[in-house]
């Protein structure tokens, strides 16, 4: 998955651990960073010419557009530009240029499991100590075009973990993966997740059973914080450690959810229903707090207006439904409206397949309810960005901001286009040439570790005296229990 | 053109009819009189409550036969509530009562670039439509002055997709157990039928005919044999009119064995080589039952999980074998080759690409289940899957492609086409994309004579759109089935739809 001269030894290494992995049935390996050894360089200055250029900004769809990096950064985007001196020259005729994707619910690249099902509220928990910066997957979805994730806890909690906004570093440590400077959000939950519905006949109940006490279990935690911080600001004012009184117990719980009654924290809510989302927004309004997402979100169609008032971001599925009660009023057209009624509207993935091909996830917005191609294509882009609120770094091809862009094949909503190169800081992370280029010698490489391993176990036994075991086939992850044409027990579908 | 006419010119086209005059001939044996049942696929002209009827006459007869030896009514027979009376009743009168098909209309789209996947495209096509089949199709027809004409100049008219496999109808919503009728406990339930649980009301009929998809082969799972299919058209008033033919065939979860060192593989091993073992136990019992059967042993009791492995042991009940991974594809062919069933359709993640030279050379057709999937290991190419199609194209793999159940089951069946796309985005042929869900589809389910491509005397179900339908920016303008126009704005995804976009905005 990489270019054959890149093959270094931290290669070799993550390509064998991750042969034993598998063998083993575990996910990862404890290298601090990916497959490949070295993040790719970043040239000084590239320049990307006589491309369809996708802006997601102000300017617009470019048609013949030029586009310029200078130190990982956009120098110049628009057409006729001057070809600089030493740049590494791109020709993009025939390409569409597209800011990198962003998905706004991914849980891509979390080690374990992505709920922590035990309390109704787990506001202390943090996706950021628990990024896997080996997993596949982050190269799977550069290899679609998705540069930027925020990286959320699961649904299990009405307050839930705190989430962790990425860009997609493939052969990065974890740390080097954060998106610097992103604020800091953390995850809620509305509805029949937080209220157990879906958890199987023999899980002990656990508060709250209703949507009602999902209310009373956020609003409990914030009136718990409001006097935690009093009890702080006390303290503070007595003057501190200087001061005699004993110093309040840290509570790393209301410490969070203080933060979001002092605006440092933004809130992603999963939702679903119409009046959960009022709900939320009311107490919004009670405790003074914005609310950055409803993540999910499938009737905000029938609140748009409420949505756009409050100024809340609407991170939804182009299309899914059904797979529960709570979203039998899901309709595909749920985007569009929302859009038409100034709701600042994304489309996420919640899945580490639907992750590598968000573009086509943008396309339907079109399909449903007729969104112009280059606003649906911002469901992706420059949306997205502004819900995380980091749009003055990433989300559209403007001077200043981050180079991070894709080169495509042909249209960027077309479900028969492919990407071909990803940018994230003015380096390339993914280049389909060399990606096909690195497979025969990855494989041969595969090969020959395999049979090592088999060699040095057959020696081992022949020593032993043991049996002589086949060394097998070295493919293990497949199902063995066939598919399931529609499981209610999906865990996966338990956590959306 | 009555209504009763229409099943008989179907079957007319369809070659002999299989009179009651067979029917009776047949019952002679009870052998003869089990293929009956079986067989009424073979009937299909007659529409499909016709067939049902045929098939009730069969049991008719085999009732009566047993109640002459004095035998009582199998449970089979008993829980179905077969009444000879009645069901002499239906044959004569189901025909008249509930056609499946529209009689009396006649439509002509015309003007529109159509695109027959049987052929190259005509532009400024006529596509002529009557008593839900077509008639006609090309630019040289002449348009009865009778006949409902919709002119659709610069739209395009593509067959409607023919999806390969789905729960489509048997479940309603995920997570509502009672809604969900798509997994049977057991190990044999080769008796189980899909069709009898088809909701002609589901929600997500409409939005798959939304999305173009007109007819699916329905599937239930759960054991080794999880039962037959059924091949349903997603418009009508309940599973008997709406069905297009069953049993399809018997769907087999191959038990496949995973080599590997893994403690939980293991455990999984050892339970898949005792139910490999099972398996063929079932297919030797058949083999027994079929043959006691044949010698009209007196006293076998009827046992309707064998009837219908003697069915699959005699050749004359299509195989799905369902089996994902590499290794397990082989061991799956392996024993296949041992086998010495009729029709096989193989169903295959992308693993199918790695064997695509073997199964070649086997000749079973592959239902390629699933496009947006990941591949299983990390170390594959990441597009492993997405290339699957291609690969198993070059072969010379006789191939369709379904949705592997992604997207929530069936709910998002309409998204079928933009696995085909992904397929075509990664390196197959655009037409064979097309094709792949539309008549290579329907040539593989054994219903090539009546759907997936526009051409005279099949189904008149197709849609019309504004571009190529791989395309999710596309829009489904119109969708046919069987002739009717279905009102795509008239389903509870619509409905909402229209009801909150009017919503008043608040004043600024």
């Amino acid at each position: 998955m990489m270019a054959p001269k890149l093959l270094s030894r931290g290669a070799k290494v993550a390509v064998l651990c991750s042969a034993l992995a598998t063998s083993a049935g575990a996910q990862g390996v404890s290298e601090p960073s990916a497959w490949m050894a070295e993040t790719p360089e970043q040239p000084a200055s590239v320049f990307v010419h006589d491309a369809t250029i996708w802006t997601s900004g102000p300017e617009g769809k470019i048609e013949n557009g030029d586009l310029w990096i200078r130190d990982g950064k956009i120098a110049g985007v628009g057409r006729d530009l001057e070809v600089p001196s030493g740049a590494d020259v791109i020709d993009g005729t025939g390409k569409h240029v597209t800011p990198g994707l962003i998905d706004a619910h991914s849980h891509t690249a979390i080690s374990g499991s992505v709920n922590e099902g035990t309390h109704i509220t787990t506001a202390e928990v943090r996706i950021a100590d628990v990024i896997n910066p080996d997993d596949v997957n982050i190269y799977r979805q550069l290899a679609g075009g998705l540069t930027t994730v925020n990286i959320l806890h699961g649904s299990a909690n009405s307050i839930g973990g705190q989430n962790a906004v990425a860009k997609l570093r493939w052969g990065s440590p974890a740390s080097e993966m954060l998106f610097a400077g992103a604020p800091q959000g953390i995850k809620f939950a509305l509805g029949e997740n937080p209220k157990q519905s879906n958890w199987g006949d023999d899980d002990n109940p656990r508060y709250p059973q209703t949507r009602q006490g999902v209310e009373q279990s956020i609003r409990e935690r914030f009136l718990a914080a409001r006097e935690y911080q009093k009890r702080w600001k006390a303290y503070k004012a007595a003057g501190g450690a200087k001061s005699q009184l004993v110093p309040p117990r840290r509570d790393l719980q209301l410490e969070a959810v203080a933060e979001i009654l002092d605006g440092n924290r933004l809130v992603h809510s999963h939702s679903y229903r119409a009046d959960e989302i009022l709900m939320l927004l009311g107490l919004s309004k009670e405790f003074g707090f914005t609310i950055a997402t409803f993540q999910h979100v499938l009737e905000g169609y029938k609140v748009a207006d409420e949505l756009a008032a409050h100024g809340a971001g609407a991170s939804t599925f182009s299309d899914w439904w059904a797979y529960k009660f709570e979203v039998i009023d899901a309709i595909p057209h749920n985007g569009a409206i929302m859009w038409d009624r100034g709701v600042t509207v994304s489309f996420n993935s919640d899945s580490d397949e639907l992750a590598r091909h968000m573009n086509l996830e943008a396309a339907k917005a079109v399909r449903y309810g007729g969104v112009p191609e280059s606003e649906a294509l911002k469901f992706v882009t420059l949306n997205p960005a502004k819900q995380l609120r980091i749009h003055d770094r990433v989300g559209s091809l403007e001077k200043g901001k981050d180079a991070d862009f894709v080169i495509w094949n042909g249209h960027p909503l077309s479900t028969l286009s492919m990407c071909e190169q990803t940018w994230i800081d003015g380096r390339k992370y993914f280049d389909r040439e060399q990606d096909l280029a690195a497979r025969e010698v990855l494989e041969a490489e595969r090969r020959a570790l395999i049979d090592k391993v088999v060699a040095s176990k057959k020696s081992a036994e022949e020593e032993d005296g043991g049996e002589n075991e086949e060394g097998g086939e070295e493919e293990t992850s497949a199902e063995t229990e066939g598919e399931d044409p529609e499981s209610s027990t999906d865990p996966e579908e338990v956590a959306r | 053109m009555s209504r009763k006419s229409i099943g008989w010119k179907r079957l007319a086209q369809l070659g002999p009819v299989p009179a009651f005059s067979r029917i009776w001939k047949a019952r002679r044996t009870e052998h003869g009189k089990r293929r009956l049942s079986e067989r009424h696929n073979l009937w299909v002209g007659l529409r499909s409550t016709t067939s049902v009827a045929c098939v009730e006459a069969a049991a008719v007869a085999r009732v009566s036969e047993r109640r002459a030896q004095g035998a009582a009514p199998t449970h089979r027979e008993s829980i179905s509530g077969w009444n000879p009376a009645r069901a002499m009743a239906w044959v004569a009168v189901s025909a008249l009562m509930t056609p499946a098909l529209w009689a009396g209309e006649l439509t002509a789209l015309v003007g529109a670039t159509v695109h027959p996947i049987s052929g190259p495209a005509i532009e400024d096509g006529v596509v002529l439509m009557r008593d839900g089949l077509i008639e006609g199709v090309g630019n040289g027809i002449e348009v009865p002055s009778d006949a409902q004409r919709i002119e659709l100049d610069g739209k395009h008219i593509y067959p409607g997709f023919v999806h390969p496999l789905t729960p489509l109808g048997l479940s309603e919503i995920g997570s509502v157990r009672g809604t969900v009728d798509t997994r049977e406990i057991g190990d044999n339930n080769s008796d189980i039928r899909a069709e009898v649980a088809f909701n002609a009301d589901s929600l997500r009929l409409p939005a798959a005919l939304a999305g173009g998809v007109t007819s699916a082969l329905v599937y239930q799972n759960g054991g080794l044999f999880s039962g037959t299919s059924a091949l349903m058209r997603l418009e009508g008033w309940n599973w008997r009119d709406m069905m297009i033919e069953a049993p399809v065939g018997l769907h087999l979860m191959f038990p496949a064995v995973v080599e590997s060192d893994d403690d939980d593989d293991e455990e999984a091993s050892a339970a898949a080589k005792k139910a490999l073992k099972e398996l063929n136990q079932w297919l030797a019992r058949a083999r027994a039952y079929g043959k006691a059967d044949r010698a009209d042993l007196k006293g076998l009791e009827v046992n309707p999980k064998l009837e219908r492995l003697v069915s699959l042991v005699d050749g004359e009940l299509r195989l799905f074998v369902h089996v994902s991974g590499r290794s397990q594809i082989g061991q799956a062919l392996d024993w296949l080759a041992e086998q010495s069933f009729g029709d096989v359709v193989l169903v295959l993640d992308y693993n199918a690409r790695y064997l695509a030279d073997r199964l070649k050379e086997a000749g079973y057709p592959v239902i390629l289940n699933g496009v947006h999937e990941l591949p299983n290991n990390a170390w594959e190419p990441y597009d492993a899957v997405y290339g699957a199609a291609a690969a198993l194209h070059e072969a010379g793999v006789t191939f369709c492609i379904g949705d592997g159940g992604s997207g929530f089951g069936s709910s998002n069946a309409r998204n079928l086409p933009f696995q085909a796309a992904m397929a075509v985005a990664y390196g197959l042929d655009r037409e064979q994309g097309l094709r792949s869900i539309t008549l290579g589809a329907a040539e593989i389910l054994g219903v090539a004579d009546r759907l997936g491509s526009l051409e005279p005397g099949k189904e008149a179900s197709l849609m019309v759109t504004n571009g190529d339908p791989l395309e999710s920016i596309t829009s489904i303008e119109q969708v046919f089935v069987a002739g009717r126009k279905i009102d795509p704005d008239d389903n509870h995804q619509h409905r909402l739809y229209r009801k909150y976009a009017e919503r008043p905005k608040p004043a600024d």
